[in-house]
């Protein structure tokens, strides 16, 4: 039984009974004989409720069984080191694209994407050099091709000098 | 009819559809076989390169990426024994083998013949089928299309793999998203918590990029780089050309697989993993040398791949003639009717049949050009499984984020992405399944419509629901649906307690 499942089905119970309780807040919504605003998010909102608050009473109830047969055997120091790595991983992945999406409007998209191209290889542990350095470019010049150049989307030119530098390219 | 037919040719024939046939299928074809990309995520990703071509043009490519991902799928499963679908499976156990006996060319040849083959007999019913059953919806009132979605929805026990409590809970996690936004009935505001990003509602394109595209390749993320590397022996589709006795022998075996195929395809929840294995089952029954089965059977892997490709005619069928996705990727294909204003169902047959006409030909044509793509492709694809897949992540991320930002050119729809990334990579580590809550999201709008109208002609009175009869059938077949899987696992918590 992971630890982190009780976590999430304990925060997933606290957010639904926070989204009900602004459920009740919608009954009043809609005229006077129709089926109001409320009704249908209160359905649904009450099922994932009592379905998230079932959810952590079997982890619960789980957890307490494993402990009442002895405290499990604690986990190798390389396993511990190994699922740490593989949480800074994601965590820089995700940090990463949080990055290239606050970026994006002010640098431009030629520039945020390679340099997020290249930040997010060198999270993924990528050491080849030729992939360090081609896959940015690769990657960026056939992107912006096949959606600014033959697409047409409007994608970001940036602000300030970065506007500049994108309307070198489009 | 016939001038529909003959409009619908001259239009995907042209060659700027023929060419976005190609494009997607390859496309599919390479989603399929590379392990850690679905067909889903591969028509996810294609949408965004969607936005600005016709709604036809559209369609062939999405069409052909969809047909190329089921097919694609088995390239990978008989030269290095890994599915790059789960439909693939019985392909992995009998095509390796067979490639493992030095006999890869012959399997190939057996898989793309069938696969093709099927697929091509689906859509021949999909076109049968379709007026019919679209012709006969259009008889439906509110009542009944509330029953319909509910049977719709009723797939979640089917697509909740270990836990179908935590299928149900991420469903109506997918109906609560679907009510976020100004309320379509009385105009007021749920759940925006005064933001102008939610006012509009959570779009399910973008939230489907972020909880199918970027928390796989997040998930993916977390594996070590692997190489595939082929462990048989491959030089061509020449090595072993199979005679056409090989096939005749077994029509009828390939027949039946292809009726399964298409009508469990065809009914909700039952997707490509459902019809091949159905159809694995009864080759494994039904063969004269039962020893051969999971030790390279050309009778498994035919009558599997046959049945795996007519399962796209049969999900098809529903989608065009009652609005209803039986799957990730043809709730991706509802999204892609909705980018180009239409809603699929019984209303867009009627109003817009040279799209529904255009969309049976680009099936067509895409399961033949796919014949000619596949033989031509497989070493290509061969190489490509050996490219950094660091690489092959961060452009796949480039073409999420284009993807969401290109739906309203709006940075903001990035940052539901995101959140629906990250939401979806709990989701799957924690094993809560996807598909029930993109279901939830895809059609939680349409139920809530669709009952509170029946409501107001009812005047409140829910008995509506069950005294119309075809609303009444409905809501029973929902409810077998719904009650099958339990009473076959009747431990509602096992996933949870076991997870």
């Amino acid at each position: 039984m992971k630890k982190g499942e009780i976590v999430l089905s304990a925060v997933c119970l606290a957010f639904f009974l926070f989204m009900l309780s602004e459920a009740f807040q919608l009954r009043g919504q809609g005229r006077s004989g129709e089926v109001g605003s409320g009704f249908w998010p209160l359905l649904s909102l009450g099922v994932t409720t009592v379905l998230s608050l079932v959810w952590l009473v079997g982890n619960l109830r789980r957890y307490a069984r494993e402990q009442k047969g002895g405290p499990a055997q604690p986990p190798a120091a390389e396993a511990v080191a190994a699922a740490w790595a593989r949480r800074k991983k994601i965590a820089l992945c995700s940090l990463c694209l949080l990055g290239y999406i606050l970026i994006t409007p002010l640098l431009g998209f030629i520039l945020s994407t390679a340099l997020f191209i290249l930040a997010f290889i060198l999270a993924l542990e990528e050491k080849r050099a030729a992939v360090l350095i081609l896959s940015p470019l690769v990657i960026t010049a056939v992107v912006f091709v096949v959606f600014v150049k033959f697409i047409m989307m409007p994608l970001p030119k940036g602000v300030g000098v970065f506007v500049e530098f994108s309307r070198l390219f489009y | 009819m016939l001038d529909l037919y003959w409009n619908a040719f001259a239009t995907v024939l042209l060659p700027k559809n023929i060419l976005a046939i190609c494009l997607g299928g390859l496309w599919g074809l390479l989603a399929g076989a590379l392990p850690g990309i679905s067909t889903s995520m591969g028509v996810v990703l294609l949408l965004s390169f969607t936005y600005a071509l016709s709604p036809i043009t559209a369609f062939c490519m999405l069409c052909a990426a969809y047909c190329g991902g089921i097919t694609g799928g088995s390239i990978t499963s008989i030269l290095f024994g890994i599915p790059g679908e789960p439909s693939a499976i019985p392909t992995t156990i009998e095509g390796h083998a067979l490639a493992k006996q030095g006999r890869a060319a012959y399997a190939l040849w057996l898989f793309i013949i069938c696969s093709i083959g099927g697929g091509i007999f689906s859509v021949l019913i999909m076109m049968a089928a379709t007026p019919v059953m679209a012709n006969f919806a259009l008889r439906f009132g509110p009542p009944e299309f509330f029953s319909l979605v509910v049977l719709g929805l009723s797939v979640v026990a089917s697509l909740s793999g270990g836990s179908v409590m935590k299928g149900f809970l991420a469903c109506f996690f997918g109906i609560f998203l679907a009510t976020v936004g100004t309320d379509g009935i009385t105009g007021g505001e749920r759940f925006t918590f005064g933001t102008e990003i939610l006012l509009g509602g959570i779009n399910f394109v973008t939230a489907m990029v972020g909880l199918l595209a970027v928390s796989e390749i997040l998930e993916e993320a977390e594996q070590p780089f692997q190489e595939y590397k082929s462990s048989v022996a491959y030089k061509g589709l020449r090595d072993e050309l199979p005679k056409l006795s090989d096939y005749s022998k077994h029509w009828f075996l390939l027949l039946r697989s292809a009726v399964v195929g298409t009508v469990v395809g065809s009914l909700p929840g039952g997707g490509a993993t459902i019809v091949s294995f159905l159809a694995y089952g009864d080759a494994s029954r039904s063969t004269k040398h039962p020893e051969k089965i999971g030790h390279g059977s050309e009778e498994g892997l035919m009558a599997a791949e046959t049945a795996n490709n007519a399962g796209t005619g049969g999900s098809m069928t529903i989608l065009l003639a009652l609005g209803l996705p039986g799957g990730n990727a043809t709730a991706m294909l509802i999204a892609a009717f909705m980018i180009h204003g239409m809603q699929p169902g019984p209303m867009l047959y009627a109003s817009r049949p040279d799209i529904i006409y255009g969309i049976f030909v680009a099936m067509l044509m895409s399961n033949v050009f796919l014949l000619a793509l596949t033989i031509m492709s497989i070493k290509l694809f061969l190489q490509l499984n050996r490219l950094p897949y660091t690489a092959f992540s961060a452009a796949i991320m480039i073409l999420c984020v284009i993807g969401a930002f290109g739906l309203n050119n709006s940075m903001d729809d990035l940052y539901v992405m995101f959140a629906f990334g990250v939401i979806g990579y709990f989701m799957r580590k924690y094993k809560i399944p996807i598909a029930p809550a993109v279901l939830g999201l895809v059609l939680g709008d349409l139920a809530e419509l669709s009952l509170r109208r029946s409501l107001l002609l009812s005047l409140g009175d829910p008995l509506i629901l069950v005294t119309r009869p075809i609303s009444l059938i409905l809501l029973l077949t929902a409810a077998v649906s719904i009650l099958w899987p339990l009473f076959k696992k009747p431990k509602l918590l096992e996933g949870s307690e076991n997870a």
